[in-house]
């Protein structure tokens, strides 16, 4: 089959004059959406839907695709500044990104941002021209006990997002998990914990949990510290010229969270969100100086920027080769082939190459604007950080209440946000992190639904979770993940124990 | 009894997992399924327990960073009631006089409360910033936000 | 800073041009004619992308652009509940101008209990569309019409495991229940799992699960390539088309079931005579538009328009059919 042939069409469309406006317009308009408070790529594909109306598809399909991996990139700008994540999949870029932010070094962290990105961008956009069709059945290999065991992976993470006490991160990732059983349970249709509140019924949104422990209950320490003037980073951006020293601390993670996002984005279910997650959990795993993760590592910023964009890439594989939307975006991106007359599918490489390759190619395309376009404007955007205190805080509230307004338009959601706004300072008070929280609220909710998928299925046979390689495997790396920070852990100890007191306390 | 502060949140946790469970228990029964709506709930209920009880005599005592973080002067806690009553105000005028006009009430009352003393930038962005957001929210992304009051 | 003023000013003079167009007209006429006098709100109550929120956009966008209101169309998400957080929203703000999209869960949820509000609550204006279930099996299933499967079901019903993307008791579940009870299956044993996110048609291509309950668009391409088979649909008829021409209806197979997933609109509880033919002649312009019947060639959607009395009618024989099947299966409330 003339797949050369094929993508040499697509590169014609992609690098046709059409074609690179359009990239450009997408990206821009998706960067600019993906900043707005509460718009990720989601609202961003939706809105932009009517716009493509009449336009020819290939051309079309290649802005809308500008506009998905453009509102990804943007969304990290307000997780960085403000500690206010626009969308789920930059909440981890906000755990380093936030505090070098925080440092007099915003002008940095967001560099940092913006070249992982793209690398993490580019390089999957290679994987996905050289293996689209082939990953294809990578993609539905993973049934409900595949998953449940990916999940159980991801959850064995949580005493590592934590400094402090284990204990305490592990209370905080069973209430996350708890948070995450309110609603109606879809294997069943009962519906749990809702108090009779149809509000409650689709269960909490994930960026409430997000805005009201991160942002709210940082806004109550910025309000602690309005007068305090001393931290002398207050409006510092700092430079933004990258050393050869940070560019090495980069390589590591953005080459392999740009393998590991972009399988992650190929399995479906699993996308940016979680990629970014495991991307940070995986590189404090394996790093030299995990102590460092969680206060401005350069490591723990690039590893989840680069890991959301592969993931965004991968997330392209089931759409374009199977029809199969992964997540809720691919879900909307799928609407918006389908006003075009244009069905994916297993079909779709052989009927319309120009539209298959068009996107792929005009990808790289993309990254590269978004890189040029994104860098000579940091300086500006982080100028945010200038506003005096006061005003700062008053803007982050109302920015994270619109956030959440714009997906539910309910003042319930506000409300709780307010109330988990609440939770997250007396966590933080009392030293319970938040990001176990939020992990196990995103990765609780699928890992039950795969559990009882697949019990269902297997007529409540429990050997059904552990019959096959791939799951023993996960489950195999889970315990090693497990087991081995132990091991190293307590040499450090042997030689630091002193130090090691006073902080694992 | 309740010496430390980890003891103190370990019996609220309790509690709170009993809770939890008590609901998990009256859960509807869906007949048709193997494992029905109620087991992971249960399971979390009795793990929340058991981690709370590990907790109750956790003998790590805290850092005096840690304890320092709740150091939080009388006035101060004041202040931060009042920011939190204010944005609950916000959320319930909301819907009732718009996006605009509680926006602006909360951007100039809030950052004139904390300190904010330019009279006129404070009135400039408390009446740009909704506006810009209101404008681009309804017109250019077409989602709505509350109208409220104003004509548009 | 100099580009938040040039985004501003940019916005300023799109809201200028959108106050200049929108002219103001009066509210009921002397004769019960009803003219709205502001803008039209179409409420989706779910999230941006559905079916529900494709169905609200792709008609807001017909009425305006086609000049057949003259008022300004709005779509506004209002998501939860299955939709009961947006039907309460109707209910509540109970003004003629704001209208919302339904579809049967609309019959369904109400029956589960999930809300208090029913079809009844409100006015139904129109239906538009109607789509139609398909039930696929993998190419390799050994399953070659329905007829086969509901043997297999009726011998052991464990050894099949169904998958749609909806609770039990909501569209995926009940559209397949309708039919097998129909064949004789014991619908209490029907093993019916939900995935969500594309997850039914990777279950039955990966085996883990075995039919895939779900729209007829959803399966075209996986037919068309191979990979999956329909082996059977729950129209009246055969429908046209390409690909779905092929689908055979359970009614030729001998099954006399139907399953119709439709869309229509309603209005708050009182609306007065005027308001109803409002709706009714403007939605009947938009079903029979050249623009419309693009976008449901677009989708794989059938014309199906049916105006407010009729509507009702249909509502109601609906929620008698389906209620006393969710009754057998102890899922009313």
């Amino acid at each position: 089959m003339g797949a050369m042939e094929g993508l040499m069409q697509g590169v014609q469309v992609a690098f046709s004059w059409q074609g690179i406006l359009f990239v450009l317009i997408g990206v821009i308009a998706g960067t600019l959406i993906g900043m707005m408070p509460g718009l990720g790529p989601i609202s961003a594909i939706a809105i932009m839907i009517p716009i493509t109306y009449g336009m020819d598809p290939s051309v079309a399909l290649v802005m809308m695709a500008g506009v998905y991996y453009g509102a990804v990139f943007g969304g990290s700008t307000s997780s960085i500044l403000l500690n206010a994540p626009g969308i789920s999949g930059t909440v981890a870029s906000s755990f380093d990104g936030y505090p070098m932010a925080q440092r007099g070094e915003a002008g940095k962290a967001l560099a940092i941002a913006a070249i992982s990105s793209f690398v993490g961008g580019t390089v999957s956009v290679v994987l996905l021209m050289l293996f689209a069709p082939a990953l294809s059945q990578v993609a539905v290999s993973f049934g409900p006990p595949q998953y449940f065991a990916l999940m159980f992976l991801g959850l064995t993470a949580i005493a590592s997002l934590s400094d402090g006490s284990t204990i305490k991160a592990l209370i905080t990732a069973t209430i996350g998990f708890m948070a995450a059983t309110i609603g109606i349970d879809t294997q069943t249709g009962t519906t749990r914990f809702t108090f009779g509140n149809p509000n409650l019924l689709e269960g909490i949104d994930f960026l409430v949990i997000a805005l009201g422990l991160f942002a709210l209950a940082e806004i109550c320490f910025l309000i602690l510290k309005r007068k305090d003037t001393s931290l002398g980073s207050q409006g510092d951006i700092g430079s933004l010229k990258l050393s050869k020293a940070d560019f090495k601390e980069m390589r590591g993670p953005m080459t392999r969270q740009s393998f590991l996002g972009f399988i992650l984005g190929v399995l479906p279910g699993a996308g940016a969100t979680i990629a970014s997650f495991i991307g940070y959990i995986s590189e404090k795993r394996i790093a030299k100086k995990p102590k460092e993760f969680g206060k401005g590592s350069i490591k723990g910023l690039a590893a989840p920027e680069t890991a959301n964009n592969a993931a965004t890439s991968g997330a392209f594989v089931p759409l374009l080769s199977l029809g199969i939307p992964g997540s809720g975006t691919t879900a909307v991106m799928l609407g918006a082939f389908l006003v075009l007359g244009i069905q994916p599918g297993p079909l779709l490489m052989a009927d319309r190459p120009d539209v298959f390759w068009g996107i792929i190619a005009s990808m790289y395309i993309g990254n590269i604007f978004l890189l040029v376009l994104n860098l000579p404007l940091i300086p500006y955007i982080a100028k945010i950080l200038k506003i005096a205190r006061p005003m700062l805080i008053s803007l982050v509230a109302i920015f994270s209440l619109i956030g959440v307004y714009a997906i539910s338009f309910s003042t319930f959601d506000l409300y709780l946000l307010l109330i988990f706004g609440v939770l997250g300072y007396l966590m933080r008070l009392f030293s319970f992190p938040a990001a176990p929280f939020i992990l196990a609220f995103i990765l609780g909710g699928m890992m039950e639904q795969s559990l009882r998928q697949s019990l269902t299925a297997s007529n409540g046979d429990i050997m059904a979770l552990i019959s096959d390689p791939v799951s023993i495997s996960l489950y195999i790396v889970s315990i090693l993940s497990f087991v081995v920070p132990l091991i190293r852990n307590r040499k450090n100890n042997q030689h630091q124990q002193e130090e090691q007191n006073s902080d694992a306390s | 009894m309740l010496k430390t502060m980890n003891q103190k949140i370990s019996v609220f946790l309790i509690l709170f997992a009993a809770g939890y469970l008590y609901l998990s228990y009256n859960l509807k029964k869906y007949p048709y399924v193997p494992v029905d709506s109620d087991l992971v709930p249960k399971v979390l209920g009795y793990l929340l327990i058991v981690l709370a009880i590990f907790l109750f005599f956790d003998k790590s005592s805290e850092t005096e960073e840690e304890k320092e973080k709740r150091q939080v002067p009388k006035k101060e806690i004041l202040v931060l009631l009042a920011v939190g009553g204010m944005i609950f105000f916000y959320i319930f005028l909301l819907e009732i006089i718009g996006f605009v006009l509680s926006s602006f009430l909360f951007i100039f009352g809030c950052s004139w409360f904390l300190g904010y003393r330019k009279l006129k930038t404070a009135i400039l962005v408390a009446v740009l910033f909704p506006l810009i957001m209101y404008l681009s929210f309804n017109y250019l992304l077409q989602i709505r936000l509350p109208q409220g009051l104003l004509p548009f | 800073m100099k580009k938040l003023w040039m985004f501003s000013a940019l916005v300023l003079v799109l809201f200028l041009t959108a106050c200049g167009s929108s002219s103001e007209t009066s509210g009921e006429g002397e004769d019960g004619e009803w003219q709205p006098d502001k803008n039209i709100e179409i409420v989706a109550p779910a999230g941006a992308g559905g079916g529900w929120d494709t169905t609200a956009r792709s008609v807001g966008k017909v009425l305006e652009e086609e000049n057949i209101t003259e008022q300004n169309v709005g779509v506004v998400n209002k998501e939860g509940g299955g939709g009961s957080v947006g039907w309460s929203y109707v209910d509540s703000t109970n003004n003629p101008h704001n209208i919302f999209v339904s579809s049967p869960p609309l019959i369904f949820v109400p029956l589960n209990g999930q809300s208090n509000l029913s079809h009844e609550d409100f006015t139904p204006l129109a239906n538009m569309i109607a789509d139609y279930a398909a039930f696929a099996v993998a190419e390799d299933a050994k399953w070659e019409n329905l007829n086969e499967l509901f043997e297999d079901m009726k011998e052991d019903p464990s050894s099949v495991t169904v998958v749609g993307t909806s609770a039990p008791g909501s569209m995926d579940h009940m559209q397949f229940v309708a039919i097998a009870k129909e064949a004789g299956v014991d619908i209490q044993k029907i093993k019916y799992v939900s995935a969500q996110d594309g997850g039914g048609m990777t279950q039955i291509l990966n085996g883990s699960a075995d039919v895939y309950s779900t729209g007829m668009a959803e399966t075209v391409e996986q037919v068309r390539a191979g990979k999956v088979r329909v082996l059977g649909i729950t129209a009246e008829e055969r429908v046209d088309g390409e690909v779905i021409g092929e689908f055979p209806t359970a009614k030729e197979q001998g099954i006399d079931a139907t399953f119709v997933n439709w869309r229509g609109f309603f209005g708050p509880g009182d609306m007065t005579e005027g308001q109803v033919a409002y709706y009714e002649e403007k939605l009947k312009e938009v079903s029979d538009s050249e623009a419309f019947a693009e976008v449901r060639d677009n989708y794989g959607w059938d014309e199906s328009y049916m105006d407010s009395e009729e509507y009702s009618e249909f509502l109601d024989q609906q929620r008698e059919e389906l209620g006393s099947l969710m009754e057998e299966l102890g899922l009313n409330q």
